[in-house]
């Protein structure tokens, strides 16, 4: 009885979804900021944003098997690795924005418009304030020098950002350094990886290491923490941007694109379009310390205290490209 | 072939047809596959084996004990002890694991000063051992109450009788316990035991977050890393391997149950009286894993609630609630029919093919569940050419794959209660023409009340716990409370998540209560 209840539901759901025009939205973003937007989306449109958040690589598992049936218009990632195999598997098709095109940075986005950075994220080295100087810093490549033994933390293999930035390493300095590279820093290790930056941040600051290397924004989500303990530990890392003298910080970003099977193309457009007006993009920083697509001016506060920084120019498609052979890197290295 | 064998044997297969399209995968070998084979599979298989062997022990240790003590000894408080150690049965390993995320911090001085004065390779090893002697003892001290239960109901039915006996032979307490008491619980231990195991092969969040690189991390590092689903799958059959070795011990030991078995009304248990010093010392033995599986990750959830300042951003809390509550209880009931169905079918008609084919369909329990939501959408995908069906992103898709995940969780009771008291009748009532419905609903139904109603509460719990399937195949803007607390702890809100942590364990408790009353009553 229930059953046939919720089944009815169900289909009732999906009629109305197909009258009004909804759009259903594949997420791997699990932010309030993401929920804000929906809410103004809505607001301003009328369009209803349905949401499915999970892990990317499952919602493109999902789309695969779903194909001309699937009900998503939109995918959304937190790296640019995911939207060039979505794309590379057919998932994603081609659009054309004039909006979409001048608001983002061609290097954020894909060369035959499958899929759009909507945010940037930086992966930089911290630092405990009181045990490092930062003219003792310089580079990514720096971290394998002897002279970090015993201090460096940083989070498992497993995870999409660390993969990403072996990937730049792959690319700029080849296969054999990169390798190398990462036996040094696995070598030089405080402790075995574990937690997310979060916890690096953690470790760094109880004084379990000297530095650690994180995204930008976990500082940010620690500096304006309801809890104290997060704040103090905010309060003593400082955020140093590596390669400024050479090919520049490594940046990833979080993107999306409308799906090949999609039946609201024009509402989806629309709704990539609203998440990179310039005002939508501040709630984003705001709430979620993500740099926002122009980066270089970036208003909220706590990027003035962190100091403007160069970007690698690499093209970001390349990320995915390198994510399986970094993954094996990380392998040989005995980086967990 | 009759049609009760001919449904229950096309239910069997069609729950096995995602884990089938799973092992298809295993003659595949890929460059990636090579790579793991070199590389890898040997740390992935020796940690797995660490954590399997170290949570099998210790949780059978505190299983068989707590059930020993609080079943056959009085002491002041047992009427407590008997049911709060069910409780830490209704926290997810992966809670757990977050409301314990910063207790190797403690110890960060120490590190810090060994890390100077010992070597930074010293320290790493001996973070390392630490690391999986707390996770073994995080897992034991949640998952132990499987054990428990298990072990305490077979004691209820057949320990009375057998203790009495001995004591009246004046064997000593000990040698009761050695001697009488382990050979007749040892099938409940290994039952209790191999589901311990299989949940404890399925945690990823857990064994993620404290770097242990696990099977199931590999699984899913082949799959997220080198998006090789192939090689990630055929990782997963070296976790089927694991769990078919399992389910083959558990099928010999019960065979020999039958050896010891004994019939005839249960008595009521006389308790063997304790006195104070052996009081204080059970007491300390029994409440020990409550503290640590229950009252200290529910009592820092609580105290995160409190920072929280109730704040749950614009969720709509209640929704989500019933949301679980309602998936569970459908999901549970029909699994727990589905189990009952084909094991009735199984047993009545003694069909070999319905024998052979069921033990296909509970292979799904072994693997973790995001493996099965491939299996479940690979299956999508090939019928999909067929027919516009849709099994993802329904309730009833939703439904269909617990049943894959979950099947063996109702299966294994009900199949052990049904040998053990249905099949003479079930044979008598063959012979004498009695109709299989009647026999289904008149007969078994009465007998066999209080087993279903134990595995459908399990199977509930299990369900409101239940994470990576409910995330990956849910429909649009449904949301359960552990995804909701996944959503949470992903941002690290881990004081807002604290709400929908403690109403998965709330929702659980009223099924614990139930369980604990139906253990006692009579039959």
């Amino acid at each position: 009885m229930q059953l046939r209840i919720l089944k009815y539901l169900l289909i009732f759901k999906c009629i109305i979804s197909v009258l009004i025009g909804d759009i259903n939205v594949y997420t791997h973003r699990h932010y309030d900021a993401d929920k804000k937007l929906f809410k103004k989306f809505t607001k301003r449109t009328g369009i209803k944003v349905n949401v499915i958040k999970g892990s990317a690589d499952q919602l493109i598992q999902r789309l695969q098997s779903e194909g001309e049936n699937s009900p998503a218009d939109v995918l959304l990632t937190v790296d640019a690795g995911r939207l060039v195999r979505a794309k590379n598997l057919g998932l994603l098709q081609p659009i054309s924005s004039k909006k979409l095109l001048q608001n983002i940075p061609e290097k954020m986005r894909d060369s035959e418009n499958h899929w759009f950075g909507l945010t940037v994220r930086a992966r930089v080295i911290i630092y405990a304030k009181d045990r490092v100087n930062e003219n003792e810093l310089s580079t990514y490549e720096d971290l394998a020098e002897p002279k970090w033994n015993g201090r460096i933390v940083i989070r498992s293999s497993n995870n999409i950002y660390n993969q990403s930035l072996m990937a730049s390493l792959i690319e700029a300095n080849g296969t054999k350094n990169a390798l190398d590279w990462a036996k040094s820093v696995r070598s030089n290790m405080a402790r075995k990886p574990r937690g997310n930056d979060r916890d690096q941040a953690r470790a760094v600051a109880s004084g379990v290491a000297d530095l650690a290397v994180v995204n930008t924004y976990y500082i940010g989500l620690l500096a304006n923490s309801s809890d104290k303990a997060d704040r103090e530990v905010a309060e003593k890392l400082n955020v140093y941007f590596p390669n400024q003298n050479g090919r520049g910080t490594h940046i990833n970003v979080s993107g999306g694109g409308v799906t090949s099977g999609s039946k609201n193309k024009l509402e989806a457009i629309r709704f990539l379009e609203f998440l990179t007006e310039s005002e939508n993009q501040k709630i984003f920083s705001e709430s979620n310390f993500e740099y926002p697509l122009d980066y270089k001016n970036a208003s909220a506060e706590i990027f003035s205290k962190w100091g403007s920084f160069k970007a690698d120019e690499m093209n970001l498609s390349i990320l995915g490209l390198r994510n399986a052979d970094a993954v094996k890197m990380f392998d040989l290295a005995g980086w967990e | 072939m009759n049609s009760w064998n001919f449904i229950s044997i096309v239910t069997s297969l069609l729950i096995f047809l995602p884990i089938l399209l799973i092992l298809t995968n295993f003659n595949i070998q890929s460059e990636n596959w090579l790579h793991i084979k070199e590389h890898l599979l040997y740390r992935y298989v020796s940690s797995t084996l660490y954590l399997v062997i170290g949570v099998g022990i210790i949780s059978t240790i505190i299983g068989v004990g707590c059930a020993w003590f609080a079943t056959c000894y009085d002491f002041r408080g047992r009427k407590y002890i008997e049911w709060i150690l069910i409780l830490p049965m209704t926290i997810p390993t992966y809670i757990a694991a977050y409301s314990y995320y910063d207790v190797l911090e403690i110890l960060n001085p120490f590190f810090n000063w060994s890390r100077k004065n010992i070597g930074v390779k010293e320290t790493m090893m001996i973070e390392n051992i630490l690391i999986y002697i707390i996770v073994i003892v995080l897992f034991s001290f949640v998952l132990y109450p499987y054990i428990y239960l298990s072990v305490r109901a077979s004691l209820l039915i057949q320990g009375s009788r057998l203790i009495e006996a001995a004591k009246m032979l004046g064997i000593s307490t000990d040698k009761i316990f050695r001697k009488v008491i382990l050979p007749i619980i040892k099938p409940a231990i290994i039952a209790g035991t191999s589901l311990v195991i299989m949940e404890t092969l399925n945690d990823y969040a857990a064994v993620e977050y404290f770097g242990i690189s696990t099977l199931t991390i590999g699984v899913f590092r082949s799959w997220f890393g080198m998006h090789d689903i192939a090689s990630a799958l055929k990782l997963s059959t070296y976790l089927i391997a694991f769990v078919f070795l399992i389910l083959l011990i558990e099928k010999s030991y019960r065979k020999k149950e039958k050896y010891y078995n004994i019939r005839g009304s249960r008595n009521s248990l006389t308790r063997i009286r304790l006195g104070k010093k052996k009081t204080i010392k059970v007491l300390i033995f029994c409440t020990t894993p409550f503290l640590f599986g229950f009252l200290i990750p529910v009592g820092r959830l609580f105290t995160w609630l409190i920072h929280s300042n109730f704040h749950l951003m614009d969720v709509n809390l209640l929704t989500i609630t019933l949301n679980t509550i309602v998936i569970s209880l459908i999901s549970c009931s029909v699994i727990v029919f589905l189990a009952y169905f084909i094991n009735f079918s199984k047993n009545y008609f003694n069909n070999d093919a319905l024998k052979k084919i069921g033990q296909l369909a509970i292979l799904g329990y072994s693997m973790p569940g995001a493996i099965i939501a491939i299996g479940v959408l690979k299956l999508n995908s090939s019928l999909n050419g067929i027919v516009p069906l849709m099994i993802i992103g329904s309730i009833l898709g939703l439904i269909f794959a617990y049943a894959v995940r979950f099947l063996a969780v109702a299966w294994q009771p009900i199949e052990s209660s049904m040998e053990k008291q249905c099949a003479s009748i079930n044979q008598a009532s063959r012979t004498l023409k009695i109709n299989a419905m009647t026999s289904l609903f008149h007969i078994n139904l009465p007998m066999l009340k209080k087993p279903l109603l134990l595995t459908c509460l399990i199977v509930f719990i299990d369900i409101a716990k239940e994470l990576p399937l409910t995330l990956i195949l849910r429909p649009f803007n449904f949301d359960t409370l552990a995804t909701l607390t996944y959503d949470l702890i992903n941002q690290a809100q881990f004081f807002q998540s604290s709400l929908p942590s403690l109403l998965i364990i709330f929702i659980s408790v009223p099924a614990i209560l139930i369980i604990n009353g139906q253990l006692n009553s009579e039959t």
